[in-house]
Protein backbone atom coordinates (compact mmCIF):
# COMPACT_ATOMS: atom_id res chain seq x y z
CA UNK A 1 0.00 0.00 0.00
CA UNK A 2 1.20 3.54 -0.83
CA UNK A 3 0.83 6.61 1.45
CA UNK A 4 -2.32 7.45 -0.66
CA UNK A 5 -4.25 4.75 0.74
CA UNK A 6 -3.80 5.67 4.44
CA UNK A 7 -6.93 7.18 5.25
CA UNK A 8 -9.38 4.83 4.48
CA UNK A 9 -10.65 4.42 7.74
CA UNK A 10 -11.05 7.65 8.88
CA UNK A 11 -12.58 9.38 6.05
CA UNK A 12 -16.14 8.54 3.95
CA UNK A 13 -15.46 5.94 1.70
CA UNK A 14 -17.45 7.20 -1.16
CA UNK A 15 -14.74 10.01 -1.62
CA UNK A 16 -12.84 10.42 -5.27
CA UNK A 17 -9.64 10.52 -4.13
CA UNK A 18 -10.36 7.26 -2.05
CA UNK A 19 -12.49 5.47 -4.17
CA UNK A 20 -10.19 5.59 -7.00
CA UNK A 21 -7.29 4.79 -5.24
CA UNK A 22 -9.08 1.63 -4.00
CA UNK A 23 -10.70 1.06 -7.86
CA UNK A 24 -6.59 1.17 -9.18
CA UNK A 25 -5.49 -1.38 -6.21
CA UNK A 26 -8.19 -3.64 -7.68
CA UNK A 27 -7.39 -3.24 -11.29
CA UNK A 28 -3.68 -3.79 -10.63
CA UNK A 29 -4.43 -7.13 -8.90
CA UNK A 30 -6.41 -8.23 -11.87
CA UNK A 31 -3.73 -7.71 -14.35
CA UNK A 32 -5.88 -5.05 -16.30
CA UNK A 33 -4.27 -2.08 -15.39
CA UNK A 34 -0.49 -0.74 -14.70
CA UNK A 35 0.35 2.10 -12.59
CA UNK A 36 3.48 3.03 -14.61
CA UNK A 37 1.02 3.59 -17.54
CA UNK A 38 -0.83 5.23 -15.67
CA UNK A 39 1.58 7.59 -15.45
CA UNK A 40 3.28 8.06 -18.85
CA UNK A 41 0.06 8.17 -20.00
CA UNK A 42 -0.65 11.19 -17.64
CA UNK A 43 2.83 12.48 -18.74
CA UNK A 44 2.04 12.32 -22.44
CA UNK A 45 -1.63 14.31 -22.24
CA UNK A 46 -0.53 16.30 -19.51
CA UNK A 47 2.57 17.76 -21.24
CA UNK A 48 3.10 16.70 -24.70
CA UNK A 49 -0.29 17.72 -25.67
CA UNK A 50 -1.42 21.50 -25.29
CA UNK A 51 -2.31 24.48 -26.82
CA UNK A 52 0.79 25.36 -28.29
CA UNK A 53 0.30 23.08 -31.11
CA UNK A 54 -2.85 24.58 -32.00
CA UNK A 55 -1.12 27.90 -31.42
CA UNK A 56 1.63 27.62 -34.11
CA UNK A 57 -0.84 26.46 -36.92
CA UNK A 58 -2.72 29.97 -36.14
CA UNK A 59 0.02 31.78 -36.30
CA UNK A 60 1.22 30.50 -39.46
CA UNK A 61 -2.17 31.03 -40.83
CA UNK A 62 -1.65 34.87 -39.82
CA UNK A 63 1.99 34.93 -41.49
CA UNK A 64 0.82 33.02 -44.40
CA UNK A 65 -2.45 33.74 -46.51
CA UNK A 66 -1.68 30.88 -48.41
CA UNK A 67 -1.23 28.12 -45.26
CA UNK A 68 -4.50 29.42 -44.22
CA UNK A 69 -6.10 28.98 -47.13
CA UNK A 70 -4.95 25.66 -47.26
CA UNK A 71 -5.91 24.99 -43.50
CA UNK A 72 -9.13 26.28 -44.32
CA UNK A 73 -9.79 24.45 -47.60
CA UNK A 74 -8.38 20.80 -45.77
CA UNK A 75 -7.03 20.55 -42.58
CA UNK A 76 -6.55 17.09 -42.58
CA UNK A 77 -4.31 17.39 -45.31
CA UNK A 78 -2.29 20.17 -43.46
CA UNK A 79 -1.88 18.29 -40.39
CA UNK A 80 -0.99 15.42 -42.63
CA UNK A 81 1.71 16.99 -43.88
CA UNK A 82 2.81 19.10 -40.82
CA UNK A 83 2.85 15.00 -39.21
CA UNK A 84 0.54 16.60 -36.21
CA UNK A 85 -1.03 13.01 -35.11
CA UNK A 86 -2.99 11.95 -32.18
CA UNK A 87 -6.13 11.46 -30.17
CA UNK A 88 -9.19 12.97 -31.39
CA UNK A 89 -8.52 14.94 -34.32
CA UNK A 90 -8.99 12.09 -37.03
CA UNK A 91 -11.55 14.77 -39.14
CA UNK A 92 -10.64 18.69 -38.06
CA UNK A 93 -12.06 21.45 -39.77
CA UNK A 94 -10.93 25.18 -38.70
CA UNK A 95 -13.23 28.19 -38.47
CA UNK A 96 -12.24 31.63 -39.02
CA UNK A 97 -13.34 34.88 -37.13
CA UNK A 98 -13.15 38.01 -39.47
CA UNK A 99 -14.72 41.05 -38.66
CA UNK A 100 -18.79 40.33 -38.09
CA UNK A 101 -18.09 36.76 -37.56
CA UNK A 102 -17.50 35.25 -34.40
CA UNK A 103 -17.09 30.92 -34.21
CA UNK A 104 -17.53 29.03 -30.97
CA UNK A 105 -17.06 25.38 -30.20
CA UNK A 106 -18.99 23.34 -27.50
CA UNK A 107 -19.84 19.58 -27.49
CA UNK A 108 -23.79 19.46 -25.83
CA UNK A 109 -23.31 15.67 -25.73
CA UNK A 110 -20.60 14.98 -24.31
CA UNK A 111 -17.06 16.67 -24.15
CA UNK A 112 -15.36 16.49 -27.76
CA UNK A 113 -12.97 18.56 -28.19
CA UNK A 114 -9.52 18.15 -30.34
CA UNK A 115 -7.03 16.80 -28.26
CA UNK A 116 -3.89 16.48 -30.09
CA UNK A 117 -4.33 20.42 -31.20
CA UNK A 118 -5.48 22.08 -27.88
CA UNK A 119 -4.33 19.07 -25.23
CA UNK A 120 -7.39 17.70 -22.64
CA UNK A 121 -10.34 20.30 -22.14
CA UNK A 122 -11.01 22.39 -18.91
CA UNK A 123 -13.42 21.70 -16.73
CA UNK A 124 -15.72 24.89 -17.87
CA UNK A 125 -15.48 23.26 -21.11
CA UNK A 126 -17.48 20.00 -19.93
CA UNK A 127 -19.69 21.65 -17.35
CA UNK A 128 -23.25 21.38 -18.48
CA UNK A 129 -23.36 25.65 -17.70
CA UNK A 130 -21.47 25.67 -21.26
CA UNK A 131 -23.03 22.71 -22.63
CA UNK A 132 -26.58 23.72 -22.43
CA UNK A 133 -26.10 27.27 -22.44
CA UNK A 134 -23.88 28.04 -25.20
CA UNK A 135 -26.65 26.81 -27.92
CA UNK A 136 -29.67 28.53 -26.52
CA UNK A 137 -27.84 32.09 -25.69
CA UNK A 138 -23.80 32.24 -27.07
CA UNK A 139 -23.92 35.97 -26.88
CA UNK A 140 -24.84 36.09 -23.18
CA UNK A 141 -22.57 33.14 -22.26
CA UNK A 142 -19.78 34.78 -23.88
CA UNK A 143 -20.03 38.00 -22.49
CA UNK A 144 -20.36 36.32 -19.41
CA UNK A 145 -17.24 34.91 -19.73
CA UNK A 146 -15.64 38.62 -20.50
CA UNK A 147 -16.04 38.18 -24.13
CA UNK A 148 -18.19 41.19 -25.75
CA UNK A 149 -19.15 41.23 -29.48
CA UNK A 150 -20.71 43.51 -31.54
CA UNK A 151 -24.48 43.27 -31.63
CA UNK A 152 -24.23 43.43 -35.58
CA UNK A 153 -21.05 40.51 -35.48
CA UNK A 154 -22.97 36.70 -35.97
CA UNK A 155 -21.93 34.02 -33.71
CA UNK A 156 -21.79 30.73 -35.44
CA UNK A 157 -21.66 27.47 -32.94
CA UNK A 158 -20.23 24.33 -33.92
CA UNK A 159 -21.90 21.60 -31.90
CA UNK A 160 -19.20 18.75 -32.16
CA UNK A 161 -21.65 15.91 -32.31
CA UNK A 162 -20.15 13.63 -34.95
CA UNK A 163 -16.01 12.71 -35.19
CA UNK A 164 -15.41 16.12 -36.34
CA UNK A 165 -13.53 18.62 -34.55
CA UNK A 166 -13.32 22.39 -34.41
CA UNK A 167 -10.73 24.58 -34.18
CA UNK A 168 -11.23 28.66 -34.48
CA UNK A 169 -8.45 30.44 -35.81
CA UNK A 170 -9.23 33.88 -33.88
CA UNK A 171 -8.24 37.24 -35.71
CA UNK A 172 -5.26 38.63 -35.43
CA UNK A 173 -4.59 40.89 -32.90
CA UNK A 174 -3.84 44.96 -33.92
CA UNK A 175 -0.50 45.82 -32.96
CA UNK A 176 1.09 42.60 -33.91
CA UNK A 177 2.36 42.97 -37.79
CA UNK A 178 5.96 41.89 -38.05
CA UNK A 179 6.64 39.89 -35.04
CA UNK A 180 7.73 36.48 -35.23
CA UNK A 181 5.68 33.22 -35.63
CA UNK A 182 6.98 32.11 -32.04
CA UNK A 183 5.99 35.74 -30.72
CA UNK A 184 2.19 35.37 -32.61
CA UNK A 185 1.92 32.10 -30.83
CA UNK A 186 2.10 32.91 -27.50
CA UNK A 187 -0.91 35.59 -28.40
CA UNK A 188 -2.63 32.43 -29.26
CA UNK A 189 -4.72 31.13 -25.66
CA UNK A 190 -6.40 27.96 -25.45
CA UNK A 191 -9.65 29.78 -25.33
CA UNK A 192 -9.02 31.82 -28.41
CA UNK A 193 -9.24 28.50 -30.35
CA UNK A 194 -12.37 27.59 -28.81
CA UNK A 195 -13.53 30.97 -29.48
CA UNK A 196 -14.70 32.35 -25.95
CA UNK A 197 -11.68 34.71 -26.13
CA UNK A 198 -9.91 36.83 -28.28
CA UNK A 199 -6.07 35.86 -29.23
CA UNK A 200 -4.17 38.23 -26.42
CA UNK A 201 -2.96 41.82 -27.54
CA UNK A 202 0.85 42.16 -28.21
CA UNK B 1 -12.45 16.53 0.65
CA UNK B 2 -14.74 16.05 -2.63
CA UNK B 3 -17.25 13.81 -1.61
CA UNK B 4 -18.63 11.46 -4.25
CA UNK B 5 -22.00 10.87 -2.83
CA UNK B 6 -24.45 13.57 -4.63
CA UNK B 7 -25.84 15.87 -3.03
CA UNK B 8 -25.92 19.24 -4.96
CA UNK B 9 -27.53 18.09 -7.89
CA UNK B 10 -28.89 20.97 -9.83
CA UNK B 11 -32.79 20.31 -11.09
CA UNK B 12 -33.62 21.03 -14.73
CA UNK B 13 -36.40 23.57 -14.84
CA UNK B 14 -39.68 23.18 -16.00
CA UNK B 15 -40.37 24.51 -19.68
CA UNK B 16 -43.03 25.65 -21.80
CA UNK B 17 -41.33 24.50 -24.72
CA UNK B 18 -40.34 20.91 -26.21
CA UNK B 19 -37.80 20.60 -23.96
CA UNK B 20 -39.91 18.03 -21.42
CA UNK B 21 -39.23 15.29 -23.59
CA UNK B 22 -35.54 15.75 -23.43
CA UNK B 23 -35.35 12.87 -20.86
CA UNK B 24 -31.55 11.96 -21.73
CA UNK B 25 -29.49 13.35 -18.87
CA UNK B 26 -26.74 13.75 -21.08
CA UNK B 27 -28.39 15.67 -23.96
CA UNK B 28 -27.77 18.96 -22.72
CA UNK B 29 -28.04 21.17 -25.62
CA UNK B 30 -30.38 24.27 -24.82
CA UNK B 31 -31.78 22.76 -21.20
CA UNK B 32 -32.82 25.45 -19.23
CA UNK B 33 -31.90 25.75 -14.88
CA UNK B 34 -28.45 26.08 -15.66
CA UNK B 35 -26.45 29.09 -14.37
CA UNK B 36 -22.55 31.19 -15.21
CA UNK B 37 -20.34 28.93 -17.05
CA UNK B 38 -17.39 28.17 -14.00
CA UNK B 39 -14.97 29.94 -16.32
CA UNK B 40 -11.35 30.26 -15.12
CA UNK B 41 -9.05 31.12 -18.34
CA UNK B 42 -6.02 29.43 -16.45
CA UNK B 43 -7.89 26.34 -15.59
CA UNK B 44 -5.38 23.38 -15.94
CA UNK B 45 -7.07 20.11 -17.23
CA UNK B 46 -6.69 18.43 -14.20
CA UNK B 47 -7.23 19.76 -10.65
CA UNK B 48 -6.68 16.74 -8.12
CA UNK B 49 -3.99 13.66 -8.38
CA UNK B 50 -7.14 11.57 -8.51
CA UNK B 51 -8.18 13.02 -11.79
CA UNK B 52 -4.96 11.94 -13.37
CA UNK B 53 -5.17 8.17 -12.42
CA UNK B 54 -8.71 8.19 -13.58
CA UNK B 55 -7.83 9.24 -16.82
CA UNK B 56 -4.58 6.79 -17.00
CA UNK B 57 -6.95 3.89 -16.18
CA UNK B 58 -10.09 4.71 -18.43
CA UNK B 59 -6.86 4.06 -21.78
CA UNK B 60 -6.16 0.78 -19.85
CA UNK B 61 -9.78 -0.03 -19.25
CA UNK B 62 -11.35 0.32 -22.60
CA UNK B 63 -9.61 -2.14 -24.03
CA UNK B 64 -11.13 -5.09 -21.95
CA UNK B 65 -14.10 -3.50 -22.10
CA UNK B 66 -15.85 -0.87 -24.26
CA UNK B 67 -14.19 -1.33 -27.17
CA UNK B 68 -16.55 -0.39 -30.08
CA UNK B 69 -17.08 3.20 -31.04
CA UNK B 70 -19.79 4.97 -28.99
CA UNK B 71 -19.66 2.13 -26.50
CA UNK B 72 -17.89 4.47 -23.61
CA UNK B 73 -19.99 7.32 -24.30
CA UNK B 74 -23.15 5.24 -23.79
CA UNK B 75 -21.76 3.79 -20.56
CA UNK B 76 -21.71 7.86 -19.42
CA UNK B 77 -24.98 8.25 -21.05
CA UNK B 78 -26.93 5.32 -18.84
CA UNK B 79 -25.56 6.91 -15.61
CA UNK B 80 -28.36 7.64 -13.28
CA UNK B 81 -28.52 11.25 -13.44
CA UNK B 82 -27.13 12.09 -9.75
CA UNK B 83 -24.32 9.88 -10.99
CA UNK B 84 -23.91 11.71 -14.14
CA UNK B 85 -23.89 15.67 -12.27
CA UNK B 86 -22.25 14.05 -9.45
CA UNK B 87 -20.25 17.02 -7.49
CA UNK B 88 -16.75 15.36 -8.60
CA UNK B 89 -17.22 16.01 -11.86
CA UNK B 90 -16.06 15.20 -15.32
CA UNK B 91 -13.38 12.48 -14.33
CA UNK B 92 -15.56 11.10 -11.37
CA UNK B 93 -18.00 10.06 -14.20
CA UNK B 94 -15.52 8.69 -15.97
CA UNK B 95 -15.03 6.81 -13.08
CA UNK B 96 -18.70 5.72 -12.79
CA UNK B 97 -18.83 4.49 -16.01
CA UNK B 98 -15.45 2.62 -15.94
CA UNK B 99 -16.95 0.87 -12.60
CA UNK B 100 -20.07 0.00 -14.82
CA UNK B 101 -18.46 -1.44 -17.37
CA UNK B 102 -16.19 -3.09 -15.66
CA UNK B 103 -18.87 -5.13 -13.70
CA UNK B 104 -20.71 -5.52 -17.02
CA UNK B 105 -18.03 -7.55 -19.14
CA UNK B 106 -17.46 -9.70 -15.83
CA UNK B 107 -14.19 -8.02 -14.42
CA UNK B 108 -14.97 -6.86 -11.27
CA UNK B 109 -17.80 -8.51 -9.29
CA UNK B 110 -20.94 -6.43 -8.33
CA UNK B 111 -20.11 -4.75 -4.52
CA UNK B 112 -16.63 -6.18 -4.77
CA UNK B 113 -15.51 -2.01 -4.28
CA UNK B 114 -17.29 -1.41 -2.08
CA UNK B 115 -16.73 -4.25 -0.04
CA UNK B 116 -12.90 -2.97 -0.09
CA UNK B 117 -14.05 -0.17 1.40
CA UNK B 118 -16.22 -0.75 3.59
CA UNK B 119 -18.92 1.36 2.22
CA UNK B 120 -22.29 0.36 2.10
CA UNK B 121 -23.60 -2.24 -0.89
CA UNK B 122 -24.55 -0.10 -3.25
CA UNK B 123 -22.76 3.12 -3.24
CA UNK B 124 -21.59 1.94 -6.94
CA UNK B 125 -22.63 4.00 -9.75
CA UNK B 126 -23.50 0.29 -11.49
CA UNK B 127 -26.58 -0.06 -8.76
CA UNK B 128 -28.40 2.75 -10.31
CA UNK B 129 -27.10 2.53 -14.16
CA UNK B 130 -29.68 2.12 -16.97
CA UNK B 131 -29.02 -1.80 -18.90
CA UNK B 132 -28.14 -0.89 -22.56
CA UNK B 133 -31.53 -0.38 -24.11
CA UNK B 134 -32.64 -3.33 -27.17
CA UNK B 135 -32.03 -1.73 -30.42
CA UNK B 136 -34.12 -2.99 -32.99
CA UNK B 137 -31.87 -3.52 -36.78
CA UNK B 138 -35.00 -2.40 -38.36
CA UNK B 139 -34.44 1.32 -36.73
CA UNK B 140 -31.25 1.18 -38.29
CA UNK B 141 -30.16 1.98 -42.12
CA UNK B 142 -28.88 -1.20 -43.85
CA UNK B 143 -25.20 -2.91 -42.88
CA UNK B 144 -24.05 -1.96 -46.58
CA UNK B 145 -20.24 -2.85 -45.99
CA UNK B 146 -17.50 -0.28 -46.69
CA UNK B 147 -13.63 -1.09 -46.43
CA UNK B 148 -12.06 -1.09 -43.28
CA UNK B 149 -8.68 0.80 -43.19
CA UNK B 150 -5.99 -0.46 -41.80
CA UNK B 151 -5.26 2.02 -39.17
CA UNK B 152 -7.66 2.45 -36.27
CA UNK B 153 -10.43 5.03 -37.67
CA UNK B 154 -14.15 5.47 -37.56
CA UNK B 155 -14.17 6.98 -41.55
CA UNK B 156 -14.83 5.22 -44.24
CA UNK B 157 -14.69 5.48 -47.87
CA UNK B 158 -18.77 4.85 -49.15
CA UNK B 159 -19.10 3.92 -52.95
CA UNK B 160 -22.17 6.01 -52.73
CA UNK B 161 -23.10 9.24 -53.16
CA UNK B 162 -24.36 11.69 -50.01
CA UNK B 163 -28.35 11.65 -50.38
CA UNK B 164 -28.60 15.59 -49.58
CA UNK B 165 -26.75 17.94 -51.22
CA UNK B 166 -25.12 21.54 -49.66
CA UNK B 167 -28.39 23.96 -49.84
CA UNK B 168 -30.90 21.36 -49.18
CA UNK B 169 -33.58 21.91 -46.31
CA UNK B 170 -33.60 18.67 -43.96
CA UNK B 171 -35.31 17.90 -41.26
CA UNK B 172 -33.38 15.38 -38.40
CA UNK B 173 -35.75 12.89 -37.03
CA UNK B 174 -34.71 9.46 -35.41
CA UNK B 175 -33.63 7.11 -32.61
CA UNK B 176 -36.21 8.00 -29.27
CA UNK B 177 -36.20 4.37 -27.90
CA UNK B 178 -33.47 4.88 -25.54
CA UNK B 179 -30.22 3.72 -27.23
CA UNK B 180 -27.20 5.26 -28.68
CA UNK B 181 -27.36 8.37 -30.80
CA UNK B 182 -25.78 11.86 -31.69
CA UNK B 183 -29.01 13.49 -32.42
CA UNK B 184 -29.34 15.91 -30.28
CA UNK B 185 -32.97 16.72 -28.65
CA UNK B 186 -32.83 20.24 -29.77
CA UNK B 187 -32.57 20.20 -33.29
CA UNK B 188 -34.65 17.17 -33.64
CA UNK B 189 -38.22 18.65 -35.88
CA UNK B 190 -36.75 21.86 -37.04
CA UNK B 191 -35.85 23.10 -40.17
CA UNK B 192 -32.09 23.17 -40.94
CA UNK B 193 -29.90 24.02 -44.08
CA UNK B 194 -26.92 21.46 -45.56
CA UNK B 195 -23.89 24.00 -44.91
CA UNK B 196 -21.29 20.52 -45.67
CA UNK B 197 -20.86 16.93 -46.52
CA UNK B 198 -18.26 15.58 -44.19
CA UNK B 199 -16.67 12.03 -44.87
CA UNK B 200 -18.67 9.02 -44.12
CA UNK B 201 -17.95 7.33 -40.24
CA UNK B 202 -19.47 4.56 -39.00
CA UNK B 203 -22.79 5.10 -37.29
CA UNK B 204 -22.75 5.27 -33.53
CA UNK B 205 -26.24 4.47 -33.08
CA UNK B 206 -25.44 1.17 -34.05
CA UNK B 207 -21.92 0.24 -33.07
CA UNK B 208 -22.66 1.40 -29.19
CA UNK B 209 -24.83 -1.74 -29.52
CA UNK B 210 -22.71 -4.18 -31.71
CA UNK B 211 -25.03 -4.11 -34.27
CA UNK B 212 -22.11 -3.13 -36.92
CA UNK B 213 -20.86 -0.29 -38.46
CA UNK B 214 -23.57 0.98 -41.00
CA UNK B 215 -21.81 4.26 -42.62
CA UNK B 216 -23.17 6.80 -42.88
CA UNK B 217 -22.10 10.36 -44.54
CA UNK B 218 -22.05 12.88 -42.34
CA UNK B 219 -23.62 16.00 -42.77
CA UNK B 220 -23.39 19.70 -41.53
CA UNK B 221 -26.75 21.15 -40.90
CA UNK B 222 -26.70 25.46 -39.66
CA UNK B 223 -29.76 26.20 -37.78
CA UNK B 224 -31.28 29.80 -37.03
CA UNK B 225 -31.36 30.58 -33.76
CA UNK B 226 -35.10 31.66 -34.13
CA UNK B 227 -36.07 28.17 -35.39
CA UNK B 228 -34.65 26.40 -32.62
CA UNK B 229 -36.17 28.69 -29.72
CA UNK B 230 -38.43 30.72 -31.26
CA UNK B 231 -39.40 34.20 -30.47
CA UNK B 232 -37.05 35.80 -28.09
CA UNK B 233 -33.75 34.14 -29.76
CA UNK B 234 -30.65 36.30 -29.58
CA UNK B 235 -30.01 37.87 -33.16
CA UNK B 236 -27.61 36.60 -35.60
CA UNK B 237 -26.69 33.51 -34.32
CA UNK B 238 -26.68 29.93 -35.82
CA UNK B 239 -25.91 26.57 -34.57
CA UNK B 240 -24.17 24.01 -36.91
CA UNK B 241 -24.59 20.46 -35.93
CA UNK B 242 -23.28 17.38 -37.38
CA UNK B 243 -25.89 14.82 -38.05
CA UNK B 244 -25.57 11.35 -39.90
CA UNK B 245 -27.04 11.34 -42.94
CA UNK B 246 -29.70 8.74 -41.78
CA UNK B 247 -30.95 10.94 -39.12
CA UNK B 248 -32.03 13.51 -42.02
CA UNK B 249 -35.15 14.00 -44.53
CA UNK B 250 -35.12 15.98 -46.88
CA UNK B 251 -38.21 19.20 -45.28
CA UNK B 252 -40.16 18.56 -48.43
CA UNK B 253 -40.90 14.90 -47.94
CA UNK B 254 -41.22 15.15 -43.95
CA UNK B 255 -44.37 13.83 -42.53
Amino acid sequence: MTERHDHTHETNAGSSQIRTAALEDLLVEKGIVDRSRIDSLVERFEHDLGPMIGARLVARAWLESEFQSRLVRDADEVLRQENIRGAEIEHVEVKVNEPGVHNVVVCTLCSCYPWALLGLPPAWYKSPEYRARVVREPRKVLEEMGLSLEPDTEIRVWDSSSETRFLVLPEQPAGSEGLSMEDLAALVTRDSMIGVAKALNP
Amino acid sequence: MVVFTPSTVVPLAEDESNMNRAQRVHDLGGAFGWGRVPYDPQEEPFHEEWERRVFGMVFQVLPHTAVRPGEFRYALERLAEDDYFAPDGYYGRWRSAMEVLLEEYGHVETGELDGRLGAPSGTSASYRVQSPASVDEKDLPPDSSAPVPEHRTVRRELDRNPGFRIGDRVVATGNTAGGHTRLPDYVRGVSGVVVKIHPAEVLPDSTAHGLGERPQHVVSVAYQARDLWGEGAEEKVVINVDLYENYLQLEAEAQ
